[in-house]
C-alpha cells in the first residue's frame, strides 16, 4: 500500500500504519508538521496537570466525617435507658404492692405465717376473737353483779366509777365497730382488750367498794 | 498508575503497603486512616481533573471535598464490582457534572472563547483554551488519558464504556484539537 497524505488520520488512530507514515514524512513536510503537532498535543497535555497544595482540605473532610459520626454510647451509659428502667420499675411496683395488700387483707390468704406484725393471721384472729368473746361474757357477768350497786349508787366514788364505765362502754362500742371493719388490725384488737381490761378493773372496784367500806 | 504502595506510617490500623483489596476493606469498615490513605493516593489527580472540568481551583477543591465525603459515606456499601479508584473517579465526575449543571442553572453560560490558534501564544495555553471547545466526552477522555495519565482500560471502567470507545473518543478529541490549533485565525 502506498501511504498518502489522506492516510495520516488513519495512521494516528492505528499505530500499525506508523512505519509507513514515517517513510511518507521524509518527503512530505505538511504531514510531518501535522504529525509533530499530534505528538506535541500529547506532550503538552501532560503539562496541563495541575498540582497545588491544599493543606486544609483533608482536615476539613475528616472533621466533617467525625461530626457526622455519632459517638458509640453503650446502652448502660444512656440516661434514657435508666429513665425507662425506672419508669418500668414504678409501673410494676405500684400494682404489685396493691396486689400484695389485697392478698394480705383477704381472709383466705391469711393462712400464711409470714403476715406482717400489723396484721393478725386468720388463726391468731380466731383465737383473739374467741378470747374476746369469753372475756366479754365474763365482764357481762361482772356487770350483772355490779348492776344493783350501780343503780343504787350514792357515794361519789361509785358515781365516778359509774361514769367511767359509761365512757368505757362507749369507747368499747366505737373500737368494736372499727375492729369489725378491720379485723386483722392488731393494734385495734389490743386497744379493745385494754378497754375490756379497764372495764373489768372498774367493775372490780365497784364490787369491792362495799367490802372496803 | 493506581499504585497504592506509598508508606503510611501513621495509619496504625491500615497496613503500610495495603493492597487495593485491603484498602477497600478498611474503607468499608469506615476506617478514617484508610480514607486518608485513599485521599493521599488520589486527591492530586482528582483536584487536577476537577480544575479542568470546572475552571477554578476553589471549585475544584469544593468538588473534591464533596466527592470524597460521598466516597466515605458510601464506602460501607462498596461491593468491589469495580476497582476502588474507578469508583472514586466515577463519583468525582458526577460531582463535577452536578457542579456544572448547578452553575448553568444559576447563570447563563458565558460565550465560549475563541480558541483558534494564536501564533504568539504558547501551545500549552492554546491547548487549554481549545479543550473548552471539545464536547463533553472528548474532553473527559482527553483529560483522563493525556493529562491525568489513566489507561484506556481504566477510563473505560470509569465512564462505563468499552475500551474501544475510549480510544475512539480520544482520537476524535485529538483530531478536533489539532484542527482548532492549526486553523488560521480569522
Amino acid at each position: 500500500m502506498k501511504f498518502e497524505c489522506g492516510d495520516l488520520d488513519r495512521a494516528m488512530a492505528n499505530s500499525d500504519l506508523l512505519p509507513e507514515a514515517r517513510e511518507h514524512f521524509k518527503t512530505c513536510a505538511a504531514c510531518r508538521r501535522e504529525y509533530r503537532l499530534w505528538n506535541e498535543i500529547s506532550t503538552t497535555a501532560r503539562e496541563l496537570h495541575e498540582e497545588w497544595d491544599t493543606p486544609a482540605l483533608w482536615p476539613a473532610i475528616r472533621e466533617t466525617l467525625q461530626a457526622e459520626r455519632k459517638p458509640e454510647v453503650f446502652w448502660w451509659k444512656q440516661w434514657k435507658t435508666w429513665a425507662i428502667a425506672a419508669a418500668l420499675a414504678i409501673a410494676l411496683a405500684v400494682p404489685l404492692r396493691m396486689w400484695r395488700h389485697s392478698v394480705l387483707t383477704t381472709p383466705t390468704a391469711q393462712t400464711s405465717s409470714s403476715a406482717t406484725p400489723d396484721f393478725l393471721t386468720e388463726q391468731a384472729l380466731h383465737e383473739v376473737e374467741t378470747s374476746e368473746a369469753a372475756y366479754r361474757r365474763s365482764i357481762e357477768k361482772l356487770s350483772e353483779l355490779a348492776a344493783p350497786k350501780l343503780a343504787a349508787a350514792s357515794s361519789p366514788a361509785v358515781v365516778n366509777e359509774k361514769e367511767r364505765l359509761s365512757l368505757l362502754d362507749s369507747a368499747i362500742a366505737e373500737t368494736r365497730a372499727n375492729v369489725a371493719s378491720n379485723r386483722f388490725n392488731i393494734r385495734l384488737q389490743t386497744a379493745l382488750a385494754d378497754l375490756y381490761r379497764q372495764k373489768q378493773e372498774t367493775l372490780h372496784e365497784i364490787l369491792n367498794h362495799d367490802a372496803k367500806n | 498508575m493506581w499504585e497504592i504502595g506509598l508508606p503510611l506510617p501513621f495509619a496504625a490500623s491500615v497496613p503500610d503497603h495495603p493492597t487495593e483489596a485491603e484498602l477497600a476493606e478498611a474503607c468499608r469498615r469506615g476506617n478514617v486512616r484508610a480514607f486518608e490513605r485513599l485521599y493521599q493516593l488520589h486527591s492530586a489527580r482528582m483536584k487536577s481533573l476537577s480544575f479542568h472540568l470546572l475552571g477554578s481551583r476553589a471549585d475544584a477543591e469544593d468538588t473534591v471535598q464533596e466527592a470524597f465525603l460521598k466516597v466515605c459515606r458510601a464506602a460501607h456499601g462498596f461491593e468491589g464490582h469495580s476497582s476502588l479508584s474507578t469508583w472514586i473517579y466515577r463519583i468525582l465526575i458526577n460531582c463535577c457534572y452536578d457542579a456544572i449543571r448547578k452553575r448553568q442553572r444559576l447563570a447563563e453560560s458565558p460565550a465560549p472563547p475563541d480558541f483558534r490558534a494564536e501564533t504568539n501564544v504558547p501551545l500549552k495555553v492554546s491547548l487549554q483554551r481549545a479543550l473548552s471547545a471539545l464536547n463533553e466526552r472528548q474532553r473527559m477522555v482527553f483529560l483522563l488519558f493525556e493529562v491525568e495519565g489513566l489507561r484506556h482500560s481504566e477510563i473505560a471502567a470509569v465512564l462505563e464504556v468499552p475500551e474501544g470507545t475510549s480510544r475512539s473518543w480520544l482520537f476524535e478529541a485529538k483530531s478536533q484539537l489539532k484542527r482548532l490549533l492549526t486553523e488560521a485565525p480569522k
